[in-house]
């Protein structure tokens, strides 16, 4: 028997930089040493593009739409310092059931014993948006992740997506699922940003785990289809991911978070929007007076 | 035979009747894709279903199977195909697969219509059949399809989405003339209903001696599918039973202008029988002349034929009297179960003591039935249940005063131990029949009246034999 592999789960809104932030932490813990795999669990397989120069992988769905019988080494790819890379991919937009899909690729994974045979030390899931079914939440269920993070701006839409994974968590936490590390406040470049997520923490009994400033040290690394990691070991930027990635493994208590309901959500989002509002009106006066 | 006099029965106080068990035991329909046994009923028509491995073959061995021992016909049974959906159909979506099991079974099946219908796994990962389905029928292949999965409904909605995919897909529009004297007959639900063949062929018989045209549809006495070209050539639609067939006949009066006619009660026995063609010919506007006059002089020899029957047999039921029951419960499909009350009660001169609708006919046709056992007779009013479940069923039956005699069981094959158990006797009247190899028998009509009296009180002389 080898080591207990740790298994995570990092959730949230599309286009928030999960796939950016998810392969950064990976990249940052086989630089410290660690045995890692990136699972991308999302239809469009490219969670993981950043960890291989740029480069597409077959998914595990692509290899069994064209055998009933997949191998999943087939399906396992490694990149940057060997860190390993999967890809759940998907149905074509429109048809099928990604979720299912999701589903099927995590578990043929798990049926062949892949985490104990790799002998890893991380396995990260970069999970598509919102739980929208029980597909998107299966790293959150029994026996797969056993914490679950989200990455969220101070963007309402953002902070929806969260509340919505913490009501996912809620529901399975007590079915034996994956509790919540914490929040991972992405492009947070002002104190209100700053003060937007850290009342939501607040309200929901969590907590912001690192915050990450929009960088345009990570664009030009993704330009060239690598991690910032990889592309500035020695910027700022990869200093944080460093750190955020320390914490990530270092991290042992997750909780159940206290989601927002439906209307507690919108009085809280209302009153932070008469705030900015406020805030856009005397910096504009400021501009006039100028 | 003599009219009884009975009560509305007061229902059980509310300790005794059984608590809702929200789960069903010894389910009384199939999946709303056994209406792949309503395409087999078409003759030369073949369904094709898109569902998982089992399915289809589960709900043949149900429907026509296990109940009379009906068998597949020419397009049911074990020639369906299947796509057999699996993982793969679900996470990449099962259009491919269907659209290539339907050019193969071009290939190898004969059929004037073919009839696609998706299962649950289809309806959910939501496959769009119409895709697939389209350009074979531009290619002037008959192909229809109709979504049946299981959460539509049980096969009797099944059964009226097939119709109405058939009515809209194949039918098609039509604005000509419409043919006096010629009917669309839509009632029993075929194989679900263990007699349907004989029971539509005696109707098809009795409505064609009054000197109607009649398209049955479906069954053995069915043209097929030129019959089914003719619907909107037909004068009017005619929907026989308390509520299957409704919902069609209005779609076919906004989609051609043609009336209908409900008539809630499937005529068994000579007066039903009478009383249903005079409303039908009357409605056809066949009210005098010679054509009323040859449909009259029919029913006269009809009731003639009947009666003799029924005086030889007065002999047995006047001197077995001491041996006959007295009070019958029915639990069947809304169809059966009002038409078996109301001959049984008029004809017979017993009491309803229990009636169970089993079907779960839609709510807003529940008040109208309800009606109907109100005035079961001039002088005879019942109420009538709504229940699915067979434990729910039994309990009632256990709890029914069925006096001092012996009662008869107009039921199912579940509830052959409970006639035991309570020592009555027991007639299998509905799905699953799974004691009866049913071929022509008819229990409907003048015909099918004598028959259902030969089976009920031959089961009854023969249990002591």
């Amino acid at each position: 028997m080898g080591k207990k592999t740790k298994q995570i789960a990092i959730y949230g809104k599309g286009g928030i930089g999960k796939s950016t932030t998810t392969s950064n932490i990976s990249a940052a813990l086989v630089e410290a040493g660690y045995k890692v795999m990136q699972f991308g669990c999302d239809p469009k397989a490219d969670s993981t593009n950043t960890l291989r120069g740029g480069e597409y992988i077959p998914s595990v769905l692509d290899l069994l739409r064209e055998n009933s019988r997949v191998d999943a080494h087939d399906a396992i790819f490694q990149g940057f310092r060997g860190v390993y890379c999967v890809e759940a991919g998907g149905p074509q937009p429109g048809v099928g059931c990604a979720g299912r899909g999701i589903i099927t690729a995590v578990q043929l994974l798990k049926q062949q014993d892949i985490f104990e045979e790799l002998d890893l030390d991380y396995v990260i899931f970069d999970v598509l948006g919102d739980v929208v079914c029980g597909g998107f939440a299966v790293p959150v269920r029994e026996g797969i992740a056993e914490h679950v993070f989200t990455i969220s701006s101070a963007d309402f839409m953002a902070i929806y997506a969260a509340n919505n994974l913490f009501r996912g968590i809620q529901t399975y936490s007590n079915k034996g699922g994956a509790l919540l590390g914490g929040v991972i406040a992405n492009s947070i470049n002002t104190d209100f940003h700053r003060e937007i997520i850290d009342d939501f923490v607040e309200k929901t009994q969590t907590q912001v785990v690192e915050y990450v400033p929009r960088s345009l040290t990570v664009t030009q690394a993704e330009l060239q289809g690598k991690t910032t990691i990889e592309a500035a070991p020695h910027s700022e930027q990869a200093g944080i991911y460093r750190r955020l990635a320390k914490r990530i493994a270092g991290h042992t208590e997750s909780k159940v978070p206290s989601p927002l309901d439906a209307k507690e959500l919108r009085a809280w989002s209302a009153g932070w929007a008469d705030q900015l509002i406020e805030i856009e009106r005397r910096s504009e006066r400021l501009v006039a007076n100028a | 035979m003599s009219i009884v006099e009975t009560k509305i029965r007061d229902l059980p106080p509310a300790s005794l009747a059984p608590a809702k068990t929200n789960s069903i035991e010894q389910i009384r329909y199939g999946c709303a894709i056994g209406a792949l046994q309503s395409v087999a009923a078409i003759p030369r028509a073949i369904p094709i279903t898109h569902c998982g491995p089992g399915c289809a073959d589960k709900q043949f061995m149900n429907l026509a199977f296990y109940n009379g021992f009906q068998g597949g016909g020419y397009g049911g049974g074990a020639v369906v195909p299947s796509t057999n959906a699996s993982e793969r159909e679900v996470v990449f979506g099962g259009a491919e697969r269907l659209s290539e099991l339907i050019e193969s079974g071009l290939k190898i099946l004969d059929a004037d219509l073919f009839v696609v219908l998706t299962g649950c796994i289809s309806d959910l990962v939501g496959d769009d059949i119409g895709a697939v389905v389209r350009p074979f029928q531009e290619r002037g292949i008959p192909i229809v399809y109709a979504e049946t999965g299981g959460f539509k409904g049980n096969n009797f909605t099944g059964h009226e989405l097939v119709t109405r995919a058939i009515i809209d897909q194949f039918v098609g529009d039509y604005a000509g003339e419409q043919q006096t004297g010629v009917v669309n007959l839509w009632s029993l639900l075929p194989y679900h209903n263990t007699f349907w063949r004989g029971d539509l062929t005696e109707i098809k018989r009795v409505l064609e001696g009054a000197g109607l045209q009649v398209n049955v549809l479906f069954g053995p006495e069915s043209k097929g599918v030129s019959e089914w070209k003719a619907i909107p050539t037909a004068q009017f639609n005619l929907v026989v039973g308390p509520w299957l067939g409704l919902s069609t006949a209005r779609h076919l009066e906004h989609k051609y202008g043609q009336p209908f006619l409900h008539v809630p009660v499937l005529p068994i026995g000579s007066n039903e029988t009478a009383r249903f063609l005079r409303e039908v010919l009357d409605f056809a506007g066949i009210t005098a002349g010679p054509a009323r006059d040859k449909a009259e002089a029919f029913i006269a020899d009809e009731e003639a034929r009947y009666y003799k029957y029924l005086e030889d047999f007065t002999d047995f039921y006047a001197e077995y009297w001491w041996g006959l029951p007295a009070k019958f419960a029915v639990i069947g499909d809304a169809t059966y179960n009002l038409a078996l009350t109301r001959f049984l009660v008029n004809q017979l001169g017993l009491i309803p003591a229990r009636q169970i609708i089993t079907d779960n006919p839609p709510d807003e046709f529940r008040e109208e039935i309800r009606a109907q056992y109100r005035r079961i007779a001039d002088d005879v009013a019942t109420e009538v249940d709504f229940e699915e479940d067979s434990y729910a069923i039994h309990q009632s039956l256990r709890q029914t005063d069925f006096g001092h005699k012996p009662p008869i069981i107009f039921g199912t094959t579940w509830e052959r131990d409970l006639a035991k158990e309570l020592k009555g006797v027991i007639i299998e009247v509905g799905f699953p029949t799974s004691y009866e190899v049913v071929l022509s028998r008819s229990y409907v009509g003048y015909r099918g009246a004598l028959t259902l009296l030969e089976k009920i009180y031959s089961t009854i002389v023969s249990r002591s034999a």
